[in-house]
């Protein structure tokens, strides 16, 4: 690897309720990358994409161990706080969630919290360009944001995350309640927010993450003896282009070739 | 899971299969037309190319429906990819048979020629076997079968060679000099369809392993 990675994850394990719900995930994350999670429904991608922010520790009865190391530093040492993470770590999630303020509120309320003190407008500006919003929106910003489109609520959720100036962006399913051309709008966005932020995004669309990503990693569920206990593990973690062309491992062939899932 | 893809996939890979046999049986006939001067037999297997082409839009068709349709990857990506190559090799050797047939048709007596007849024999049913050997490597995804032909190619190669100094190694009252090129471009033909042989070769070492190696 070229960089410094951006995450490096080791011995990642995770559980819910004394239940494991993810064993044994190693990866590293290059900066300004697009990183695709893929795999069957309840293999635990969603949940690895929240150990990237600290988002599992709001869930009761969560437990992670291994480490998690983001620019070299462990965010689940004792002295982290996890609202610093998640400042830098955004998230966009799979339904838009616009909050019912105008569309300038929506940009500055993360930035306000935080105690911005530079020109808001700017920001606002700023922040919708780089969601590729501007043009669409900018003589309405005063209009309810629940009065714009699924695409562009999608879109402004992305200028939302962006106006804290996070340097990684978390997307769960970003596209999924998204019509075909809003969908593209939103993965060629993905290409534009690249150069400047890491990208990791959870799909089940087999087509998107090959379109969208540099690298994939294909999660797949294991299952106990007694077929009562179920977990996600990492089966590969390889360029996109290997794993869609050629992957290593006939699990990951069989699913991506929707032999399986 | 998608078990009509699955199946239509596995049948245009049949069908890869079905059109070797046919070039494989042109490649044969047009061989006994030249040897009997049988302009009958030469004209049937003329007429016969036009059902390896058929065959060949047909696959090139299919093809590229399930690529448009299905989004294949991974291994089912690599065999269309292959496929549409087989194919492609497929359809030249069977074109490179009729030439051997039309040959035959305007009763040019190349195998009339005592001294090159024998070898010309043997290069056409040396390159029928590799072609042959090519087939049936993929149709049992045969990958270790398909990197033996290599080898295989290397002793056709050889034998053109030697046909080729035969006959300009011809006196000028054993044949004509119409016949003499005639019988040099059928042995060309021949050694050019275990070429195209060692492409599906190829092919098939591509849909196996996702590595590029060229074999000829």
């Amino acid at each position: 690897m070229s960089q410094e990675p951006a995450f490096s994850v080791r011995d990642l394990h995770v559980s819910y309720g004394g239940q494991p719900a993810l064993k044994d995930v190693g990866m590293d994350i290059e900066p300004c990358k697009i990183i695709a999670v893929i795999g069957p429904s309840g293999c635990g991608k969603s949940t690895l994409l929240r150990c990237f922010n600290r988002m599992n520790d709001l869930i009761p009865g969560a437990k992670i161990t291994g480490e998690v190391l983001y620019n070299g530093q462990d965010i689940y040492a004792k002295d982290v706080d996890p609202v610093t993470i998640r400042r830098s770590v955004g998230m966009v999630f799979q339904r838009p969630n616009p909050f019912p303020k105008s569309i300038r509120d929506n940009v500055a309320y993360g930035a306000r919290i935080n105690g911005y003190k530079g020109n808001m407008d700017e920001l606002v500006e700023r922040s919708l360009r780089g969601a590729a919003l501007w043009d669409e929106v900018k003589d309405n910003l005063n209009k309810s944001a629940l009065s714009l489109s699924g695409g562009q609520q999608q879109r402004l959720c992305i200028a939302r995350a962006i106006a804290v100036e996070p340097d990684t962006i978390l997307m769960d399913e970003p596209a999924s309640a998204l019509d075909p051309v809003a969908t593209s709008k939103i993965e060629d966005l993905m290409q534009e927010l690249k150069e400047k932020y890491t990208i990791i995004i959870v799909t089940h669309n087999m087509q998107q993450a090959a379109r969208v990503s540099d690298k994939a990693a294909f999660l797949y569920t294991e299952v106990n003896e007694t077929g009562k206990a179920r977990w996600g593990i990492l089966v590969e973690y390889d360029d996109t282009d290997r794993i869609f062309t050629n992957p290593r491992d006939k699990r990951t062939e069989d699913y991506i070739s929707g032999r399986f899932g | 899971m998608r078990e009509r893809y699955r199946r239509e996939l596995d049948s245009v890979d049949q069908d890869v299969v079905r059109m070797g046999a046919l070039v494989e049986q042109a490649i044969e006939q047009a061989t006994i037309a030249l040897i009997e001067s049988d302009a009958t037999l030469a004209l049937r297997v003329m007429e016969a190319d036009n059902d390896i082409d058929d065959l060949y839009v047909g696959i090139e068709k299919r093809a590229l429906s399930i690529l448009a349709k299905q989004a294949p990857v991974a291994g089912d990506l690599r065999l269309i990819v292959a496929i549409l190559r087989a194919t492609h090799d497929l359809e030249r050797a069977g074109d490179l048979a009729y030439n051997v047939a039309k040959v035959a048709a305007k009763q040019v007596p190349v195998a009339r020629i005592k001294a090159i007849s024998g070898l010309l024999v043997e290069l056409s049913a040396e390159s029928r076997s590799l072609l042959s050997k090519a087939i049936d490597a993929w149709a049992e995804k045969d990958v270790i079968l398909a990197r033996s032909l290599q080898d295989f190619d290397d002793d056709i190669d050889e034998l053109h060679k030697r046909f080729y100094r035969e006959i300009f190694a011809l006196k000028q009252d054993e044949t004509s000099f119409e016949t003499a090129m005639n019988a040099a471009l059928v042995g060309r033909w021949f050694e050019r369809i275990a070429d195209h042989g060692v492409n599906v070769a190829e092919g098939v070492q591509f849909y196996i392993t996702g590595q590029e190696e060229l074999l000829g």
